[in-house]
């Protein structure tokens, strides 16, 4: 039970007038006026007399007419989504666990049990309580209830995990249970270790004014770690012989001094090496392990350093490609120079994994042997080639083959609804204002620009001082748009292979952006993601998700706990969330023989910094308001409760019967006269 | 003794009357109508005895034949004096504005003196009127036309202050040196002694007194139940009482008191009549014709 306007029950203290009158002030009441005194001797009311209610069920009456009479204006009301007979004394209280793999680090995790434990044992029965456990994502395992035992029961499940740490996700979680919810006043509990680098998209989060966040606090003072960082593998042959060689780095966070460790690696689950290396209280070291003889197939592997507070970030997990050289072949147009494609072949012949292996040739020789065994074919500001080449090139395409076409000053295309291109492609001379142009918009969920999803800033920088018009055809998707507002890069999926066209300048002609840092991982990208190969990275970290290869026909992933994932496919293809760090393994149809891919999956390097913040700094940059927009349209859920129930039509009901049984209760009987004077009759005789 | 015309003597039907001489006729003619004997019969100058004369006595009313016969002097008394001076005096003090039904104590009086007023003056007495509380607050000197000054002053005279009676009376006695009678309407709120006192200071100046003692039903019977404050007319001084534990004790000493002063105005030779004001006029009318017939002999 809630009140509309509560403050009307400060009425309830007129209760007291009456008491007060009768107990303190019946002395100023009208004296009896009388003649004369001289006969009759002072006898006091005793004061204990004077104090004693003698009309109990009279003053109880009067008293329940007063107490109808100020809840009626108070205008009562029954929460919706509470249980009934609550009171506006129950609290609200939604408990948010972090459960991040910085919670594993030494007995953090048990404290936070404890913290939790004693905070939903310490709800009234009355007390409605939801338990989110978050990381990078918030999930609520218990939804409001009135059974503190549920909570309990959800929170002996909670275990932390892999992955980071992300405020923002358990915030807003909480915003909308609590909006669900309807409470006035609602309690966050975050128990958490305040772990700095997870307060990323807290600033300019709005939460509700009646949000009032309680933050516990389980971080302990020694926060000395150490992770495996990005591992690098590059297949060599020598010999005849596959060798792959594996680099790492281990990093050191406030240690109390250097210390020497072992790095352990193992290959298809052997042990292949063991370093020795001296890490710095805090900083890095790189390892470097022996080459090793690996089968020419999909090699997993693991990393795994000394053991310490925080064991979660210890090993590290990646599958080395099968063949991890990609062939391009980059057909430029005849008058196109060496100079035009130098960045973008300088940029390819970076090592890395996958190896690019890029084969310059022209228009004219193309054909259906030289795509052969060709992962993606990279038109430079070039026209498709027609006839039996076309159909070639279609066909391959179409077969699982990537394209690229860069529109640069020389390439128009148009009538392309029965071309492979998905666009028109038309010459666009340089602004007249002589602004350049910049990229405005981009999707950095999109694959092909997943490697700017926290460094959408570097693309921006770039700019242009001229860009070919791309206007899509049908089924193309835009993933990247200029800042006026034209398509940027297009795609369109061709039976099982990609074409891209691509109107952002690759060259430093009509543009900056092969000076910029955003170039080298772009067209990586670009060649990989296309190619269809993106998927062979080496590792990829915890709450990303795992895009499968659409030619499988029933994708099947086992994942590191053993679980069996058969992830849902749609027009885009199917996608694996990566929960838990560890090795993921891809299959078509069943969990049977060798798998067709694996991915290493490890928790986000952010995650191993266990440095703190302040209560005060996690909230910092967020804003309070007091109804969502939507809702601010909407008259509050308590007026809309409070006008659906009337119940103060029934409490003025009731207080008007009531008064009617005071009158008659108070003028029947002997309390009709008991305060009258019992006059002598005229006529009476004298005695 | 109630007669069948009683009715129209209830203070409470008089208390509707607003004129004091009609209502005073009203009472006279329907307490007179069916009296055996004519109240007028002392009006004729009928013989009655001869005393011996007393220094002071009117020289005119020594009978010289029997002096001649005697050679004695002594005085001729009459059946009736038709113009003896009637002198009403009436308790003004805030005790008697009480009034527990429709009717005070005052208004009661009022009543009473203004037909008390009108039967003496159809026996040819002098009326006059004095109001007092403190001291005197209304006076009209005896008089055969003065019923309706009096009746007149009657109306307008209220009840209010405080007083002693003693100090009221003492101012009386100088006010007229003519022996008469002394009609004192009061509520007796004073000790006997100072009653007594002052009454037999009146009877020195060869006065006769009549006391009539007003006493409201709720001084009679004291009827009140609940504990509350009670308040003196007069002092206003207040005091909070439980009046079912003081209703023996009033009551004793209210009896008690009747009792002294009835005793003490005896002593001094008063007559006194203690009339409540729920009860008809009748009562108090023949007490005064009664006292009337005992001293009807002319000095």
């Amino acid at each position: 039970m809630a009140f509309l306007v509560p403050a009307f029950l400060a009425g309830l203290a007129a209760l007291l007038v009456p008491l007060l009158l009768h107990l303190r002030h019946r002395d100023k009441d009208t004296p009896q006026r009388f003649p004369s005194l001289m006969f009759l001797e002072r006898l006091p009311i005793r004061t204990a007399e004077r104090r004693r209610i003698t009309d109990w069920p009279l003053l109880l009456l009067r008293a329940l007419a007063l107490v109808l009479l100020v809840l009626a204006f108070a205008r009562p009301f029954v929460s919706v989504g509470r249980a009934a007979g609550s009171t506006d004394a129950a609290r609200t209280v939604i408990v948010l666990v972090d459960r991040s793999m910085s919670m594993s680090h030494r007995d953090v995790w048990p404290a936070a049990l404890d913290s939790a434990r004693r905070v939903l044992n310490g709800l009234g029965p009355r007390d409605r309580v939801a338990l989110v456990l978050f990381d990078d994502e918030a999930e609520v395992v218990q939804p409001f209830t009135g059974d503190g035992a549920l909570a309990l029961a959800a929170l002996r499940k909670a275990t932390p995990g892999s992955a980071g740490t992300r405020y923002a996700a358990a915030l807003r979680v909480a915003r909308q249970l609590a909006a669900d919810e309807g409470g006035e006043r609602v309690e966050i509990v975050l128990v958490t270790d305040l772990q700095r680098s997870g307060r990323s998209g807290v600033a300019g989060l709005e939460l509700p004014a009646n949000f009032a966040v309680r933050t516990v606090a389980v971080a302990i003072a020694d926060r000395a770690n150490a992770r495996v960082g990005n591992v690098d593998a590059r297949r060599s042959d020598r010999n005849g012989r596959q060798l792959v060689s594996i680099r790492t780095r281990v990093e050191s966070r406030d240690a109390r001094a250097s210390r020497q460790m072992s790095v352990m690696l193992r290959l298809n689950g052997r042990a292949s090496g063991t370093v020795l290396v001296n890490v710095p209280a805090t900083g890095e070291s790189l390892v470097a392990f022996e080459p090793v003889p690996v089968p020419a197939g999909l090699v997993s592997g693991q990393i795994t350093i000394d053991p310490d507070a925080l064991a979660a970030d210890d090993t590290a997990h990646f599958v080395v490609p099968a063949d991890d050289a990609l062939r391009v072949l980059l057909v430029a147009s005849e008058d196109a120079g060496v100079d035009d494609t130098m960045y973008l072949e300088r940029a390819l012949a970076v090592n890395g994994a996958p190896n690019i292996r890029v084969e310059r040739m022209s228009a004219r020789r193309l054909d259906a042997r030289a795509l052969g065994d060709a992962a993606l074919v990279m038109m430079w500001d070039a026209a498709l080639p027609s006839g039996s080449a076309g159909a070639a090139l279609t066909e391959w395409v179409t077969r699982g083959g990537g394209l690229v076409i860069v529109a640069g000053r020389r390439l128009e295309v148009s009538g392309t609804s029965a071309s492979l291109v998905p666009a028109s492609v038309s010459v666009q001379s340089e602004r007249a204002s002589g602004e350049p142009s910049a990229l405005g918009d981009v999707r950095v969920d999109h694959p092909l620009l997943s490697p700017f999803r926290d460094a959408r800033a570097a693309l921006y920088a770039a700019r242009f001082r001229r860009h070919s018009k791309l206007v899509p055809a049908a089924r193309a998707d835009v993933i990247a748009r200029f800042d006026d507002g034209s398509a940027a890069i297009v795609e369109r999926r061709e039976g099982a292979g990609r074409v891209v066209v691509v109107a952002v300048p690759l060259d430093a002609r009509a543009g900056d952006f092969p000076l910029q840092e955003a170039f080298l991982p772009f067209v990586r990208q670009l060649v990989v993601h296309t190619a269809g190969r993106d998927v062979t990275v080496l590792a990829r970290t915890t709450g990303e998700r795992w895009t499968l290869p659409g030619a499988l026909r029933e994708p099947v992933v086992a994942a590191p706990g053993g679980s069996i994932v058969r992830p849902a496919r749609d027009a885009k293809g199917a996608s694996v969330p990566l929960r838990s760090a560890g090795l993921y393994s891809l299959y078509d149809g069943g969990v049977r023989g060798a798998p067709l891919g694996m991915l290493g999956a490890n928790a986000p390097a952010s995650e191993s910094d266990l440095t703190p913040m302040s209560r005060d700094e996690l909230l910092v940059g967020t804003t309070l308001r007091t109804t969502s927009p939507e809702m601010a349209t909407q008259p509050p859920a308590a007026e809309v409760a409070e006008r659906r129930q009337a119940f103060w039509r029934l409490l003025i009901a009731a207080l008007a019967v009531l008064l009617v049984t005071e009158m008659l209760f108070a003028n029947r009987g002997w309390r009709g006269t008991a305060n009258r004077l019992s006059l002598p009759q005229p006529g009476r005789s004298d005695s | 003794m109630p007669n069948a015309a009683a009715p129209l003597l209830d203070p409470v039907l008089l208390a509707r009357i607003s004129d004091l001489a009609l209502l005073a006729r009203s009472v006279v003619d329907g307490f007179m109508h069916g009296q055996h004997r004519s109240l007028r019969r002392g009006s004729s100058a009928d013989f009655a005895q001869h005393r011996s004369y007393q220094p002071g006595d009117d020289l005119r009313r020594i009978d010289w034949r029997v002096y001649g016969r005697t050679d004695r002097f002594y005085v001729k008394e009459y059946e009736a004096d038709t113009n003896a001076s009637v002198l009403f005096a009436l308790d003004a003090t805030a005790s008697m504005a009480y009034g527990s039904g429709s009717v005070t104590k005052y208004d009661y009086g009022r009543f009473l003196i203004a037909s008390l007023a009108w039967l003496s003056q159809r026996q040819g007495d002098r009326v006059g009127l004095a109001t007092f509380s403190g001291d005197l607050v209304d006076i009209v000197p005896p008089s055969t036309r003065h019923l309706q000054l009096l009746l007149h002053t009657l109306g307008g005279s209220r009840a209010s202050g405080a007083g002693r009676l003693s100090t009221a009376v003492d101012r009386l006695t100088h006010l007229s040196t003519r022996a008469g009678i002394v009609v004192l309407v009061t509520d007796c709120y004073e000790q006997p002694d100072d009653l007594g006192r002052a009454a037999d200071a009146l009877r020195i100046r060869g006065h006769d007194v009549i006391v009539f003692h007003l006493a409201d039903a709720a001084e009679r019977d004291f009827p009140f139940t609940a504990a509350t404050t009670f308040e003196d007319a007069e002092s206003g001084v207040r005091l909070p009482l439980r009046p079912d534990d003081l209703r023996a004790t009033y009551l004793a000493r209210m009896a008690e008191h009747h009792a002294a002063v009835s005793a003490r105005l005896s002593a001094a030779g008063t007559d006194y009549v203690r009339v409540h004001t729920d009860q008809p006029l009748d009562r108090a009318l023949h007490a005064y014709l009664d006292s009337r017939l005992a001293r009807s002999r002319v000095r």
